[in-house]
């Protein structure tokens, strides 16, 4: 399904994050190829979210470097990252609600319309909705018209909208990388099996995913890889099909030595 | 199980919504609630509308009352034009509130801006200098004021209370300007205020031409979407890679410029420049912008509502002078309807909701309950 080989997309080493005396972040090292899943698992306080707004720029680390494609860059704020071609998905998704699919899909990247209108800055309603209803058939979900406001969606519809105006914005010439925070946290079983099933389908395009859960039968079915980080540090980073689900509880909880000592 | 939605906080399903749903159940679909019984959906649509539309139908049911009621005087082409008239000014400082408001850039400088702009230009005219040049530097100037308002709010004041500032400001500068009298005798104005074209007002046509173009900018430019796109989910509009605060500055510079455009309006039609800027000016606004269901909190709102919104307020006062009721109630009228529109806003928003909730959990877990 993925080439753990390949070289990586996105590559963080030595990732270092001081808040005063406070060590969020001990010297991390974590990459994420093209098309793979990495899980990063962790109980609250262990850091993932702080790696997360690094990875994001949202955060700029003490010390480490962060390549993107092999180069190095920094981060000074989100659209820096966003520019590299790292999306970040939020909890709280951010979507505009009066608005319909299609313009939520497309803000940032309208379509103006030929000639004189165009200049003037209208937009190409109908080429926008088709342009997204294609972008939503290649990810497999196509939710509900294209012109239906998505405060008339449900949870789970809301959720694949937000992922999937991520994952158009990073399919670009090269692979992007998307980083999810929860995605599943708000949703019932079923939207979930939606959302993961979209997860699978990003990846195969060649999206290479870091996601951030609690969810453990979720990280279980969905990863490729897990990492796991314990008081700031990384105590694993296992392929999913070489551990199981008591191994990762006890990396997660500490009872489990890590496996970098 | 995790079910800690934001919307779900009210949103456990009822027993007799959850029945409902209960066909949606068997077949365990890819698109769960693509599968939703056609009732339900029917319903949302139905509130929907009412919410959307509601004001056209108040306002027809208006003219229909009155029509019978105050017959024969009411239903008359002259009437009409006179409503129209009536509804032209004040519609026009309630475009500059809405795409203010929609912006999330609640604008409170209006009654101000619209003085300065007008004892501006009336000092030009007074002074010979040229009509156009006075009416522009009128705009240009309540433009100016619109940019400012915007970058101050931008550093993190709120931008109720620079408004507010900003209304003293302005009002104290037209007072300057006037030297504490008003210019008057401006007939020069007159093909812009009480001069008809094709038998109509030309405040009319201003306005029309302001909603017009309003209304074509904030649903086919992308600029106007953006702009709806910040008052809705500034952060959405960030992630998406846009420089949010423009669209701000922008937002307030349009209601700014509204503002000044309808104190020259004002000041062609009385052919006099007041230094006093009146408050009840933006209360009007607020109340068209509110009855047109333009929510507060931003994002939603659309320009041809707020126009009938104007349109309800001048069409209500002018029924009730016909039959010779005095304007104290007329007032009294429109604040029960406000709060009325606000109910009912609220409620639709809420059952809304509610149903679209329980489709949205109408899986699994619907028939085990």
């Amino acid at each position: 399904m993925n080439d753990s080989n390949a070289a990586p997309v996105l590559e963080l080493s030595g990732i270092d994050m001081h808040y005063g005396y406070v060590r969020a972040l001990d010297s991390i090292d974590f990459h994420v190829g093209p098309g793979e899943v990495v899980g990063l698992l962790g109980d609250n306080g262990a850091g993932k979210s702080t790696l997360l707004k690094v990875m994001s720029g949202a955060h700029r680390a003490t010390g480490g470097t962060v390549m993107v494609h092999g180069e190095k860059v920094e981060f000074d704020s989100p659209s820096d990252a966003t520019e590299a071609g790292i999306q970040m998905v939020y909890q709280d998704l951010a979507l505009v609600d009066a608005l319909d699919i299609a313009t939520n899909l497309n803000i940032g990247r309208e379509i103006l319309r030929k000639g004189i209108f165009g200049l003037l800055g209208f937009v190409d309603h109908k080429a926008q909705r088709k342009r997204s209803e294609a972008e939503l058939d290649r990810l497999g979900v196509r939710t509900a018209a294209m012109t239906r406001p998505v405060e008339m969606l449900s949870g789970g519809q809301r959720q694949v909208v937000a992922l999937a105006r991520s994952a158009t914005r990073v399919t670009g010439d090269r692979n992007g990388v998307l980083l999810l925070d929860e995605p599943t946290a708000a949703l019932g079983y079923e939207q979930t099996q939606q959302v993961q099933a979209l997860i699978r389908r990003m990846a195969d395009q060649g999206i290479a995913i870091v996601l951030v859960t609690h969810n453990l039968a979720l990280a279980m079915e969905v990863c490729d890889r897990l990492a796991v980080l314990n008081r700031g540090q990384k105590v694993a980073d296992v392929a999913t099909a070489d551990t199981d689900n008591d191994e990762i509880v006890g990396w997660i909880t500490g009872a489990r030595p890590s496996m970098f000592v | 199980m995790r079910t800690a939605s934001p919307t779900a906080a009210d949103g456990a399903v009822a027993p007799g919504v959850s029945g409902a749903t209960a066909p949606a159940v068997p077949a365990p679909s890819p698109q769960p609630s693509a599968a939703a019984p056609a009732k339900d959906s029917a319903g949302i649509r139905g509130m929907i509308f009412l919410r959307d539309r509601g004001i056209f139908v108040l306002w027809i049911a208006l003219i229909l009352a009155f029509a019978i009621w105050a017959n024969p005087y009411f239903a008359t082409l002259n009437n009409a034009v006179l409503i129209a008239n009536a509804a032209s000014i004040s519609a026009i400082f309630a475009a500059g509130v809405a795409v203010g408001i929609i912006c999330g850039a609640l604008d409170l400088s209006i009654p101000g801006v619209a003085a300065l702009s007008s004892c501006v230009a009336g000092w030009m005219l007074v002074n010979g200098l040229p009509i156009w040049l006075a009416l522009a530097t009128g705009i240009v100037l309540a433009a100016g004021v619109g940019l400012v308002n915007g970058l101050i709010s931008l550093r993190g004041f709120n931008p109720i209370i620079v408004t507010i500032a900003m209304l003293s400001i302005t009002s104290a500068i037209a007072s300057i300007v006037a030297g504490g009298y008003t210019f008057p005798g401006l007939s020069m104005l007159d093909f812009m205020g009480t001069h008809r074209y094709l038998g109509v007002p030309a405040p009319v046509w201003i306005c029309a031409g302001v909603f017009l173009v309003g209304t074509v900018f904030l649903t086919k430019t992308r600029d106007g979407i953006r702009l709806m796109a910040v008052g809705g989910s500034a952060e959405a509009v960030r992630r998406s890679g846009i420089h949010s605060d423009r669209y701000i500055v922008f937002a307030f510079i349009i209601s700014s410029t509204c503002a000044g455009l309808g104190g020259l309006v004002t000041t062609a039609v009385v052919t006099e420049a007041n230094p006093s800027a009146s408050p009840a000016l933006i209360f009007t606004a607020l109340t068209a912008v509110a009855l047109a269901g333009v929510s507060l909190a931003g994002g939603r709102g659309s320009l041809p509502r707020v126009l009938v919104g104007a349109l309800v307020l001048a069409t209500i006062s002018n029924g009730l002078t016909i039959k010779g009721i005095q304007p104290y109630w007329a007032t009294g009228v429109t604040g029960v309807l406000l709060i009325g529109s606000l109910t009912l806003e609220r409620w639709v928003s809420k059952s809304v909701s509610k149903r679209l909730m329980a489709t949205a959990q109408a899986s699994v877990h619907t028939g085990t309950r």
